[in-house]
């Protein structure tokens, strides 16, 4: 696994364009900025964590969605699918196709809902003080993406490994983190190492292009002693394979 | 001899106003109209991503309202192919009449109500009337109609239908069993259910031996 790329899980961009602009998905930095209160405040916030930051320069802003955002998109994106459907021959006002546009768009909304939600609420009221130190792991988390180069499903699922430092986190806040995981665990409770495997079919590869049917990808990232210590990341990946 | 497979389809629908709207749902599609309708596909894609939230600007979404546009054509291409184009040079006389299986087939299609996909596996068995078909062709007639917008129990039928039509054998079997995503990913988020359907034609549908034969011999061997 490539270390430079510490901070990159399978289907998220490479690079960002730079600017501390708009650009979203998710993305955040430890920089902790407030908008002036709009229901959009587009804050991540985190604890300021300088050690991290060479980690996290190349997190942006993340802008959240809101429910209201997603009821006036609603029109426009099924105007969009109308488009696509028309574009491949289908005719729209078949029955079978009558209100597709809506429940085509609802769905792209649900899949990336993931838009509407920062991390900080998910996380903040299940994080404990305890003194455990032995390694906490959570496998066989179910996980569903979209692929941002074909908007095609990728699907597999996600193993979570941490070695707590005095604060452990309740257990279905992790399955509730998908991506940018490890970088959020991290800020989060400051553990003394958290190591990620996600592993998943990508349909865009499965369905079209080389239609490979079983290759699953496999990324990693692993943090602080996972990285550091070989034994504890032997320890970690041998724990998730059964 | 030519019959379009859509005008078969046609009787198989008890709803005789979806007629006229299955020919036009099974005209061809040319593939030279695939390239020029790609930029309004294009168009849609770029607004789909602005109104989810995206930045269409970022890096990794700069070339993806063309690479989605391109994809969902590929995922309906059946659109453009017909039974006749592949089937007609591999039907051959032989004095079969045995059942013949070809199973778990792959297949891929998109849920017609949700654009979501859904993808499993087609077993397809037929009794042989003089005439059997190149067992390859069998997939790729899966494939004519499954990649296009779905409804799984049509799939199912036009599969059937098409394998008879094209070899008028004594009995054709078709059973699909497939995970939706539309379930999976978003609604009920029901991880592991599967949704069967199965058609059968001719003997298949007469004798329950034969019907059980098939059933025992696609799932179990």
């Amino acid at each position: 696994m490539d270390r430079s790329k510490q901070n990159k899980y399978s289907s998220n961009e490479k690079k960002d364009n730079g600017d501390g602009g708009s650009v979203l998905n998710g993305h955040f930095d430890g920089m902790v900025k407030r908008a002036a209160g709009g229901p959009q405040a587009p804050a991540a916030e985190s604890a300021p964590h300088r050690s991290t930051s060479a980690v996290m320069e190349s997190w942006k802003e993340e802008r959240t969605r809101s429910l209201e955002d997603n009821e006036m998109s609603l029109p426009s994106l099924a105007a969009a699918y109308t488009t696509i459907l028309r574009g491949l021959g289908e005719n729209p006002q078949r029955q079978g196709l009558l209100k597709t546009p809506w429940r085509a768009a609802t769905a792209m909304q649900f899949f990336t809902k993931g838009y509407q939600e920062k991390i900080i609420d998910v996380l903040n009221d299940a994080i404990f003080d305890e003194d455990h130190d032995e390694m906490v792991i959570v496998k066989d988390i179910d996980m569903f993406s979209m692929c941002e180069h074909h908007l095609v499903p990728i699907f597999g699922r996600v193993h979570i490994g941490y070695l707590p430092n005095k604060r452990v986190l309740g257990l279905s806040k992790l399955e509730r983190l998908t991506k940018q995981i490890a970088v959020a665990i991290t800020e989060a409770l400051q553990p003394t190492g958290v190591g990620v495997v996600i592993e998943a079919t990508h349909m865009c590869m499965v369905m079209r292009g080389v239609q490979k049917m079983n290759s699953k990808t496999v990324t990693s990232t692993m943090l602080g002693n996972f990285r550091e210590d070989p034994k504890t990341r032997d320890e970690f990946l041998r724990l998730i394979k059964s | 001899m030519s019959t379009k497979v859509g005008d078969i389809v046609e009787e198989f629908h008890t709803d005789n106003k979806m007629s006229t709207v299955n020919n036009h749902h099974e005209t061809s599609r040319k593939e030279l109209e695939d390239a020029s309708r790609l930029p309004a596909l294009e168009t849609a894609y770029t607004d789909i991503l602005r109104h989810l939230g995206e930045d269409t600007d970022r890096e990794g979404l700069l070339r993806t309202p063309l690479r989605a546009a391109k994809a969902i054509q590929f995922l309906t291409k059946g659109y453009h192919e017909t039974i006749d184009d592949i089937l007609n040079n591999a039907i051959f006389d032989e004095d079969h009449d045995e059942m013949v299986i070809v199973k778990d087939i792959d297949m891929f299609s998109l849920c017609e109500h949700h654009m979501v996909p859904f993808f499993g596996k087609v077993h397809i068995g037929y009794i042989p009337n003089k005439k059997v078909v190149g067992l390859s062709k069998l997939a790729r007639i899966v494939e004519i109609f499954s990649r296009r917008l779905q409804v799984q129990e049509r799939l199912t039928k036009q599969i059937a239908v098409g394998i008879s039509e094209a070899l008028q054998p004594k009995g054709v079997a078709v059973v699909i069993e497939a995970a939706h995503m539309c379930m999976v990913m978003r609604g009920v988020q029901k991880m592991n259910s599967r949704t069967v359907t199965s058609a059968m034609l001719g003997v298949y549908l007469e004798d329950p031996k034969t019907r059980e034969e098939f059933l025992y011999l696609s799932r179990h061997t």
